[in-house]
């Protein structure tokens, strides 16, 4: 909704620009939805269904009965008598040969859908909109020839009876290479559609709207895959085939500029349709980016935190000597100093250590000494201390 | 309303017909003036209103501009820079044209811009090589079988074997392998049995005489005449169409490269009133003679005579030849 609305310029037959130009019309500032748009879709394509059913009698024809349990044969019912093949066949069920199906179809399924008005008008407001943006037209499979998006032809257009007119027209135009690309789609369908008059498929190509038909129609319609459209009946389904938005729309000048009495500007209604205006949008300014950079917003923001304090794991000081010397700095002089003494005590046997070591040495010796006869008495004293000596100066070599 | 936001959002929820996503991991872009390839919001051309690219065209590297104004006429969108052709000034050149555009697209415009500067001279000098002049089709499996198929059966449909055995009777019959070979030629008559090689000039010749006798004919047989059979007569000059379609059918049940003699050549014909057949009767001096029509005689399929309606010995020079009644 923005406070001017562009200019439209209209090209004649030869694909030139005359000098006219239109004012876009609020339709092509309405908000796209392509949810409302598929929904309504999904739900118009179902309206020209035809019922189609199973006959309610198939594989019902029979007076089968189950034979029950006893016959060393499964329990579904089977066919009664003899004589034929038949006889004793299971029967009914939908795993069996010749029985009914699953869920037989009925006529009476709900075949159309109702769609609400206003849906069906937001979803038609939403096509026409997607229309308007080139990206989107493009990114449908669309060509880019074409001189200027939304393309408005004078309404010479609408005089047409020739094909072959209609034909130089669109080459003028731009729009010829779309219905080449309809021309080179074309194939067989896939499937049973084949044999039921549906033989073959193709791409859609640009869709004609006109406000008077002079001829238009009939120039036009035998072009493979161009569609027409009168400006006061248009057709969800033609105008985003498939549920996608941005067909390619050509539009007569006078058929664009009706656009604004039928779906009336947001200051206006609709002239031609009760009670309609156009939707509003969620946001009047959609560019995200645009938005968060600006300095409106920007300004009421707090500042990022570019750095988030995370939860610290508990360590002990006891096992842990940085903590420990942060929480006490003696603590590391008196670690040093233990160390450096127990490393002197090794060397000198004056530690508490070796003293233990030593002591117990001591004790094993005597212990020793009672096991063992007194003739070896002597010896054994001389050899501990020999043993104890060495312990002494090994000790102190390391 | 050109909201890039919405139409990425439209984009890549709904369908866009360049989004490819082959892979598993990785979705890509198939539109030409996509910088990276890639399918995501800063890469897609559709969706980013002010965008550049580097493309090459023909070993030319040129840098194409979209800007918003520009956005709503496709035609005119692009707008085309010719880059240097040395990498360190068309760096500058891009510098220069993008100067105050999102860094993204400057930085991935100067990538492109080196790689192709390399591909560029990989294909240069790929083309001083044998390899680079080849240029590789590939081969497609469905077209491939299709087209087998289509030559075996044009392979069939053409009779090669009877084409050459056509090829090898004319030969001989004009002479051209002399006296290399021989067959006892039967002083009366002696024919080729099922002759199909049967020339379009000799059989128009053999027709031609045919319809000038037929007048002469008239006056000698007068007896035999009825004028059903003077209808018959006429409709068959009538049907040298007919014949030369007939001559094409397999006669040739029976054939066989060997020649063998027998006195007539049976020429079936049809007609509006009845069929039947001619026999010919032909003989020539020598291998290298052209044969000579002694006799033809007609004989309806459902009737009990036949009508000789040429006979050599009776042969006169001809004056203009006189129109036979229709």
């Amino acid at each position: 909704m923005a406070a001017s609305r562009p200019l439209v310029s209209v090209y004649d037959e030869k694909g030139q620009s005359t000098g006219r130009s239109v004012v876009l019309p609020a339709v092509f500032r309405a908000p796209i939805r392509t949810d409302i748009v598929s929904f309504v879709h999904d739900q118009m394509r179902r309206n020209k269904r035809q019922a189609h059913a199973v006959s309610s009698k198939a594989g019902e024809q029979t007076s089968a009965e189950s034979w029950g349990t006893g016959r060393a044969v499964a329990r579904i019912p089977r066919v009664r008598g003899g004589g034929t093949h038949r006889s004793g066949q299971g029967a009914f069920g939908n795993m069996c040969r010749g029985g009914r199906m699953y869920a037989p179809l009925k006529v009476w399924r709900k075949w159309h859908r109702k769609i609400n008005l206003k849906q069906r008008r937001y979803a038609l407001v939403s096509a026409i909109a997607a229309s308007g943006v080139p990206s989107l037209v493009l990114a449908r499979g669309t060509i880019e020839t074409v001189p200027e998006i939304p393309l408005v032809v004078s309404d010479k257009f609408q005089d047409l009876k020739k094909t072959k007119e209609a034909v130089a027209v669109l080459r003028k135009v731009g729009a010829w290479s779309d219905i080449l690309k309809v021309y080179a789609s074309k194939h067989t369908r896939a499937g049973k559609g084949k044999m039921r008059n549906r033989r073959t498929v193709m791409k859609r190509g640009p869709v004609i709207i006109y406000d008077k038909d002079n001829g238009v129609k009939n120039a036009f319609r035998n072009i493979p895959g161009v569609s027409l459209l009168n400006v006061e009946r248009l057709n969800l389904l033609r105008l985003a085939p498939g549920g996608h938005l941005g067909r390619f729309l050509i539009w007569t000048e006078s058929a664009f500029k009706k656009l604004d009495a039928l779906y009336g500007t947001w200051s206006k209604k609709s002239q031609l349709k009760v009670d309609f205006n156009l939707p509003q949008p969620m946001m009047t300014n959609s560019d995200l980016g645009r938005l968060l950079k600006a300095f409106e917003i920007q300004s009421v923001l707090r500042a990022p935190i570019k750095r988030q304090a995370r939860r610290k794991v508990k360590k002990n000081p006891l096992k842990n000597i940085g903590l420990m010397s942060r929480l006490n700095p003696y603590a590391g002089v008196q670690k040093r100093q233990t160390l450096l003494t127990q490393l002197k005590g090794r060397r000198t046997g004056k530690t508490i250590e070796s003293k233990v070591a030593a002591r117990k040495a001591r004790t094993h010796a005597s212990v020793k000494a009672r096991r063992l006869s007194s003739v070896n008495l002597v010896k054994i004293t001389k050899k501990q201390n020999a043993v104890a000596t060495k312990k002494a100066t090994t000790t102190k070599s390391s | 309303m050109q909201h890039d936001d919405v139409i990425w959002s439209v984009l890549n929820g709904q369908f866009c017909s360049y989004k490819q996503q082959k892979a598993k991991t990785q979705i890509f872009c198939s539109n030409e003036y996509n910088l990276t390839g890639l399918c995501d919001r800063r890469s897609c051309p559709l969706s980013n209103s002010q965008y550049a690219t580097v493309r090459e065209e023909k070993g030319i590297l040129y840098l194409y501009m979209k800007v918003v104004e520009r956005s709503h006429y496709p035609k005119k969108q692009w707008e085309k820079v010719k880059l240097h052709e040395n990498y360190i000034r068309a760096l500058k050149q891009i510098n220069e044209h993008l100067i105050y555009w999102p860094r993204f697209v400057r930085h991935k415009c100067k990538q492109r811009l080196t790689k192709l500067t390399q591909y560029i001279i990989r294909t240069r000098r790929l083309m001083l090589k044998k390899t680079g002049k080849q240029e590789l089709v590939p081969i497609k499996k469905k077209a491939e079988r299709r087209e087998r198929r289509h030559e075996e059966k044009a392979f069939v449909a053409a009779n090669i074997d009877r084409a050459i055995e056509n090829e090898l009777l004319e030969r001989l019959k004009k002479g051209t392998y002399g006296d290399t070979y021989t067959f006892p030629v039967n002083a009366i008559s002696m024919d080729e049995e099922d002759e199909e090689a049967e020339t379009d000039e000799e059989e128009e010749e053999e027709e031609e005489e045919e319809d000038e006798q037929e007048s002469e004919e008239e006056m000698e047989y007068v007896e035999d005449f009825n004028e059903s059979d003077a209808e018959d007569i006429e409709d068959m000059g009538d049907d040298d169409d007919d014949e030369e379609i007939i001559k094409a059918l397999p006669l040739t049940k029976k054939r066989s490269l060997e020649l063998e003699y027998e006195p007539a050549v049976e020429i079936p014909v049809r007609g509006a009133e009845r069929a039947g057949i001619i026999y010919c009767y032909a003989t020539r001096d020598s291998a290298d003679d052209e044969w000579h029509v002694d006799k033809l005689e007609f004989k309806a399929t459902n009737q009990p005579y036949s009508y000789i309606f040429y006979d050599r010995a009776l042969r006169r020079r001809l004056s203009p030849p006189e129109t036979t009644t229709k």
